[in-house]
């Protein structure tokens, strides 16, 4: 009993450390928002300490549009992706047609081996060649097959540890597909699914490559304004607006966590 | 149903993925121009591809991912074990934990890594504030703070499917092994890995593929030393412009990959079924 | 008809189903979002990150109703992809930085310049009618820089003023791998070039590959950085020698005063970053509206302060408040004579080579 306790705080302590090598460059980059640079630049000197680099992004429009774009760009994208990639790695174990299913994971193998660059110039180049305007929805598609593919082999994992039995069983007291689906598979994947679901909203929110190929005129996020400013120096209100937006997060994640518990407490 | 959970995911992914890719092999074979291509069929694209950087280039990419991957894999996989296995009501908070700094800006990150990395900077301080160093320490611009920062980026990617199937395997398999005497170590790799088997080769594959591509690490705290394979692209899509040679390597990253990938799916039965 | 054929009929037939579908789909998706007709108050600037001080921009809201919308580039690779491709389309204004304005004319991507609704003559003579825009058809000065060199003196040995002084000194052993070039294949190459008197603007392929080998000599040797990102490495002494602009370097030396800036001769660049309109600008009164309030003296003077790059007023140096630090290091140094720089102009022959030696200059350091 005693080893199982050194095993177990020997693995926590591997995880505390984890937590904070995380952690590390996010609390820097919180403290640099406050930080006041040199002539409108960060720098890695702390020159002084400043809540204007706040201001400084709220008033800048192209700052906000840019973090609210992405913001509803990811919203899509996650919904879809939790969607679309619950059902396609579901159907990659479970569709009956051995044909069926080896489709479906050759195209998720693909897709993870496929170079998010190539992918952003085939869709540009697809569209372009189609004459297809580029729009908020053309880039929120354009994200989707890289966050399906991370949901669907989140949630493929799960179902290859998922009793098939349970399934036949329902199946075997004459429960439809629907009722099976509903009652015993998605609880069982829930977690799974909304782990992919989280994971594609921040692929989405925080992706460079595709969406500098594809932002337009009234359509940028965050991180290309911010790749855009990284060769000339990076101004301080960046850092203010990523801060910002993670402090809602934190927010809406507190406030989603405590809405949870209350319902499952009654 | 069943037939529904198949075809719209592979329909949208048709529209979205498949028919753009196939216009990228098209675009291969074509002959290329500054920021145009005339199309028509030419292997110069694939011979040009073929050349001796390139390849030496895709050598280089593919063992910096695959050890970084490895890396990855291996330092999320006691982190995904805790919080599935002992972690108890803490488990959910602790996931969301390990999630939440991806709710902040990479590139940000990256950037903190800099200042974290750079001589006279905390790592720097406290390696000399211990007496292990005495020259200033200055990674930035090495091979070692590429693969710091890319195992930083991918770490969290890699515990997620491992704790989805760790905290599958039911306590009772485990205690069972424990009547019968196996110690820890031996319960670990002899019941649960291979059980957790499909979840440790999602984790695999979720990290090392996409670093193959990695763009921002290299050249952020990399000083853009030495060539990568996310790089070489970059180029020939963005600077040069030229479409049909970019199409060219892709085809042929995607090809090579997809027969790396292959061989180790077969190699090691990763992601079939776990044996009950 | 044979069996084959009918087979390969149907399997066409499926294939323009597929196609039409995706692009019914695809096009759906494009109106919903971008395709809307626009608002008169509206302009869409594509541009560097950071390049208007906020100030102006807010000023110009006030007056004229129009609240610039801002979308940033990293590079004039990316604009220049961009503005080539589908997701190009819809910017009223792009700041390319000179040498591609001929580029993008000869293309056709961008249009002529209104002279009877915009009025030049307060700018700088020496920054207009130049090799690169020829009466300013296309394109109207923002702001300029120069290639030169941020240096630690000590580090080094002595000043440099010459490339062959840049060349030699990363060769001493405390400078190997302390040192940072440009991001940009031909500012590399010019390096070479200029040192050995060329002309960075040759056709001579030959030329441009000779310069090629000697810096890929160099840089086996001397192990140099790429990234021309941020100047914390300069400032603390990671980087002792580094191709920068006069902007960087001001920045570098008021934050570490023992570091110095020099634009090597005999010859180096002079670039001009520049205000152009894309071919098909959905808001050209917002355009000249924007540009005619940019080229007043107030906002030039603000500009200036808020980039550290000089705009392009003519008289700006006098007209500057006074308490600026280092207000010479704006304009490039005191001594700076900008007639014995080079502009490059982008020749779609010559690019590639260019672009090939940068990638092998990355793969040897």
């Amino acid at each position: 009993m005693t080893r199982l306790r050194s095993t177990r705080a020997a693995l926590g302590v591997v995880c505390a450390l984890g937590l904070a090598v995380l952690y590390l460059p996010l609390l820097l980059s919180v403290l640099y928002s406050f930080n006041q640079g040199i002539d409108g630049r960060q720098t890695a000197r702390l020159t002084g300490w400043s809540l204007r680099a706040y201001a400084d992004a709220w008033q800048d429009d192209s700052l906000r549009s840019a973090a609210l774009t992405g913001l509803q760009v990811a919203l899509v994208v996650a919904a879809v992706s939790g969607l679309l990639g619950s059902a396609w790695g579901y159907a990659m174990v479970r569709h009956a047609s051995a044909r069926v299913r080896r489709a479906l994971a050759g195209l998720g193998y693909l897709l993870v081996i496929m170079p998010e660059v190539v992918l952003a110039v085939s869709l540009l180049q697809f569209a372009g060649r189609l004459g297809v305007p580029l729009g908020f929805l053309t880039l929120a598609a354009a994200h989707t097959p890289m966050t399906m593919v991370v949901v669907a082999l989140i949630v493929r994992a799960r179902v290859l540890t998922l009793d098939r039995r349970l399934e036949d069983a329902g199946r075997d007291l004459g429960a439809s597909e629907l009722r099976i689906l509903g009652d015993i598979v998605v609880p069982a994947l829930l977690p799974a699914v909304l782990t992919g679901t989280v994971l594609a909203f921040t692929f989405s929110f925080d992706d460079v490559v595709i969406s500098a190929f594809l932002t337009t005129p009234s359509v940028s996020t965050l991180p290309v304004y911010l790749y855009s400013s990284l060769n000339y120096g990076t101004a301080p209100a960046v850092y203010a607006a990523t801060t910002a937006v993670l402090a809602l997060t934190i927010v809406v994640l507190g406030i989603a966590g405590l809405l949870h518990r209350a319902t499952t407490v009654t | 149903m069943p037939h529904l959970l198949a075809a719209a995911p592979g329909l949208w992914l048709t529209a979205v993925f498949v028919a753009p890719l196939l216009l990228t092999v098209a675009l291969s074979f074509a002959h290329p121009g500054f920021g145009d291509v005339t199309f028509g069929f030419t292997l110069d694209n694939y011979r040009t591809a073929l050349g001796g950087l390139y390849a030496q280039t895709f050598v280089q990419t593919v063992v910096l991912a695959v050890g970084c991957g490895a890396l990855s894999v291996l330092l999320a996989m006691p982190i995904a074990y805790f919080i599935a296995r002992h972690a108890g009501r803490f488990a959910g908070a602790l996931l969301a934990a390990i999630l939440l700094p991806y709710f902040s800006s990479f590139l940000i990150r990256v950037l903190s890594w800099q200042v974290i990395l750079a001589s006279g900077g905390p790592v720097d301080s406290v390696l000399h504030a211990l007496g292990l160093l005495h020259a200033p320490l200055d990674l930035i611009g090495t091979r070692a703070a590429v693969v710091i920062g890319i195992v930083y980026g991918y770490l969290p990617i890699a515990v997620l499917p491992q704790y989805v199937v760790f905290s599958r395997i039911p306590r009772s398999t485990t205690d069972a092994a424990a009547d019968l005497g196996a110690g820890a170590w031996r319960r670990f790799t002899s019941v649960v890995l291979p059980l957790a088997r499909p979840g440790v080769a999602t984790a695999a594959l979720l990290t090392a593929v996409p670093m193959l591509g990695e763009l921002v690490v290299p050249q952020l705290l990399g000083g853009g030393r030495g060539l990568l394979l996310g790089q070489l692209l970059q180029t020939q899509y963005v600077q040069s412009q030229n479409y049909a040679l970019g199409s060219a390597i892709a085809v042929l990253i995607l090809v090579a990959v997809g027969v790396l990938v292959a061989l180790l799916l077969r190699l090691t039965r990763g992601f079939d079924e776990a044996p009950r | 008809m044979t069996l084959h054929d009918l087979r390969l009929s149907r399997r066409n037939l499926l294939g323009a189903a597929g196609a039409l579908s995706a692009t019914a789909f695809l096009a759906a998706c494009g109106g919903a979002g971008g395709g809307s007709a626009a608002a008169a108050s509206q302009l869409d600037i594509y541009s560097w990150a950071d390049y208007f001080a906020q100030d102006n921009l807010t000023a110009f809201t006030t007056a004229s109703g129009i609240t610039p919308k801002i979308t940033t580039y990293d590079s004039n690779d990316t604009l220049s992809a961009k503005l080539n491709s589908a997701a190009g389309t819809g910017f009223d204004l792009v700041v390319p930085t000179s040498g591609w304005i001929t580029e993008y004319a000869s293309r056709d991507l961008v249009q002529k310049i209104d002279h009877s609704r915009l009025n030049l003559s307060t700018l700088d003579p020496s920054l207009l009618d130049r090799a690169y825009d020829p009466h300013n058809q296309y394109s109207v000065p923002k702001d300029w820089g120069l290639q030169g060199v941020i240096y630690d003196p000590r580090a080094v040995g002595g000043d440099i003023t010459t490339w062959q002084n840049f060349l030699d000194a990363g060769e001493r052993p405390g400078v190997q791998g302390k040192i940072r070039l440009s991001g940009s294949g031909w500012e590399n190459v010019g390096v070479a070039l200029w040192a050995d008197g060329k002309d960075w603007n040759t056709t001579d392929q030959s030329v441009i590959r000779a310069g090629g080998d000697r810096m890929k000599d160099w840089v086996t040797r001397t192990k140099p950085q790429f990234t021309s990102s941020n100047v914390d490495p300069i400032v603390n002494g990671s980087i002792v020698l580094a191709i920068h602009d006069q902007a960087g370097a001001r920045r570098a030396i008021e934050q570490n005063p023992a570091l110095r800036w020099s634009v090597p001769g005999p010859t180096s660049q002079l670039w001009v970053d520049s205000y152009a309109i894309p071919k098909d600008a959905p808001h050209l009164d917002a355009v000249y509206s924007f540009l005619n309030y940019e080229l007043t003296e107030k906002a030039q003077i603000t500009d200036t302060r808020f980039l550290g790059y000089p705009t392009a007023l003519a008289g700006l140096r006098g007209k500057l408040p006074p308490g600026i630090d280092n207000v010479d290091l704006i304009f490039g140094g005191a001594g700076v004579d900008l007639s014995k720089l080079t502009t490059f102009v982008v020749n779609p022959d010559t690019i590639p080579v260019y672009q090939e030696i940068q990638t092998e200059l990355h793969a040897l350091s």
